[in-house]
């Protein structure tokens, strides 16, 4: 029981991840039209506003970026399920042959021992190593989303000092910019819910 | 833990039946297990679930080495039946696995490979199992749409999947039919609902009528033996099955 236990609850973690990769990909869209917006303003601003426009720009390549590295996180996390719903499986097939070897005598006994000694060294081991190798890939692109993260909350920043220069437009300009910069800190808190999620998953 | 009984034996020609679990939780159907062996050869018809693999195993065990089963039969697609697949698997991957040909690809769900199962015509097929030679036996909507039994004419004995079910209450457990008349009264209701085609019964009593049975072995209940294999026979070649309302 309480393997199942806890592989119902890697499951639900999971789960969590799931829902938190949907609200960054829903909001990197959402950065993607607003940015869109920022480069039609900036236009409108003339001269006064280059940078801004190409900041903006930028922040629309991150938004785009954005979406397909999570999309493919969130691959990963399908494969993920499939290990852990695999592991469950073999745990649940260990503990029937667990109990089998303790109701059997002689024979029985030893075949079943032999049969479980082998599944630790074989399946289950095999499927461990497959689960430990996913684990550290998750981890890998979840740091390298936050590096990108950082460097879209960069962009953010700069775009707003640069929406002080628009000219007649300038007002605009920065309400946009510190919207932008507010969505990027949704996503990184997102991401802040999404790692702590992973770090517990990797550590079950 | 279940008990074993063997029902047949003539030289190193056995029909051994795997029964009735103590300690098995209520909410669990019973069921029968029957190892064939033929010298160093065995078939087990209906494994069981997963559930009471260990009772199984270790019953099996103690009577006959379990590495030397090469197949398994399965009357049909159950999970009574089939859900204990992968943990067989376990001790021989290279075991052969017979049922309709309707059901490997939903049964592959408890586990095996393309290689595990070997597909069962409509119309039966014969299954050796070293020099002894069994035959499958249809039974089709009786009650799955893809449903045989296994008839061993040298034992002269029907494996008969569900067909002569009865629904035992706590102490009525003898492993024969004592008294056919009060015995019948637990099958009835379980023959009426679960049997799916009265055309396809009375097709069935035709067919089995034909053989020589000394044993009519069902996955749950009592075996019946003698002159009650042709009485429970002719009480369910008249038995209306298929209906709600019993």
């Amino acid at each position: 029981m309480a393997i199942g236990y806890s592989r119902g609850q890697q499951l639900r973690r999971i789960v969590h991840i799931n829902e938190e990769i949907k609200t960054v990909i829903a909001t990197a869209f959402t950065i993607n039209l607003m940015a869109m917006n920022a480069i039609f303003l900036a236009k409108r601003a003339g001269t006064a506003a280059v940078g801004f426009g190409a900041l903006s720009d930028e922040l629309r390549r991150f938004a785009i970026d954005l979406q397909k590295q999570m999309a493919r996180l969130s691959e990963m996390t399908y494969d993920r399920v499939s290990t852990v719903t695999a592991l469950f499986k073999q745990a649940r097939l260990n503990q029937t042959l667990e109990s089998t070897v303790s109701l059997c005598g002689g024979l029985g006994q030893l075949l079943v021992e032999d049969a479980l000694q082998n599944r630790l060294n074989g399946a289950l081991m095999d499927r461990q190593a497959q689960c430990d190798a996913l684990n550290r890939r998750l981890t890998q692109m979840i740091a390298d989303i936050v590096r990108l993260v950082e460097a879209g909350s960069t962009l953010a920043r700069l775009a707003k000092t640069e929406a002080a220069y628009g000219g007649i437009l300038s007002v605009p300009l920065t309400q946009v910019s510190c919207d932008l910069e507010e969505r990027i800190s949704e996503i990184r808190r997102s991401l802040e819910k999404l790692t702590k999620h992973h770090l517990e998953e990797s550590e079950a | 833990m279940k008990t074993t009984q063997t029902i047949f034996e003539e030289g190193g020609h056995k029909w051994i039946a795997i029964v009735r679990d103590p300690k098995r939780p209520d909410y669990i159907i019973d069921t029968n297990e029957y190892l064939i062996v033929h010298e160093d050869d065995a078939i087990l018809c209906d494994p069981g679930g997963s559930e009471i693999f260990p009772a199984v195993f270790s019953a099996l065990s103690a009577e006959f080495d379990p590495s030397h089963i090469r197949a398994l039969f399965l009357s049909h697609q159950d999970p009574d039946i089939t859900s204990s697949l992968s943990l067989w698997l376990e001790f021989n991957p290279d075991l052969k696995c017979y049922l309709s040909w309707l059901w490997p690809s939903f049964v592959s769900h408890f586990g095996g490979t393309r290689k595990t199962f070997v597909a069962i015509p409509d119309q039966g097929m014969d299954i050796d199992v070293g020099e002894l030679r069994l035959r499958a036996i249809p039974a089709h909507y009786l009650h799955s749409s893809g449903n045989l039994h296994l008839y061993d004419p040298k034992a002269k004995t029907l494996f008969s999947g569900d067909i002569g079910t009865a629904l035992l209450s706590a102490g009525e457990d003898s492993l024969f039919v004592e008294n056919f008349d009060r015995h019948i009264h637990h099958a009835e209701g379980f023959h009426r609902r679960w049997m799916g085609s009265s055309k396809a019964n009375r097709e069935w009593c035709e067919r089995v009528s034909m053989l020589d049975i000394d044993m009519l072995c069902p996955q749950h209940g009592a075996i019946y033996r003698g002159e009650d294999v042709k009485r429970f026979i002719d009480w369910f070649s008249n038995l209306e099955v298929g209906i709600l309302n019993s």
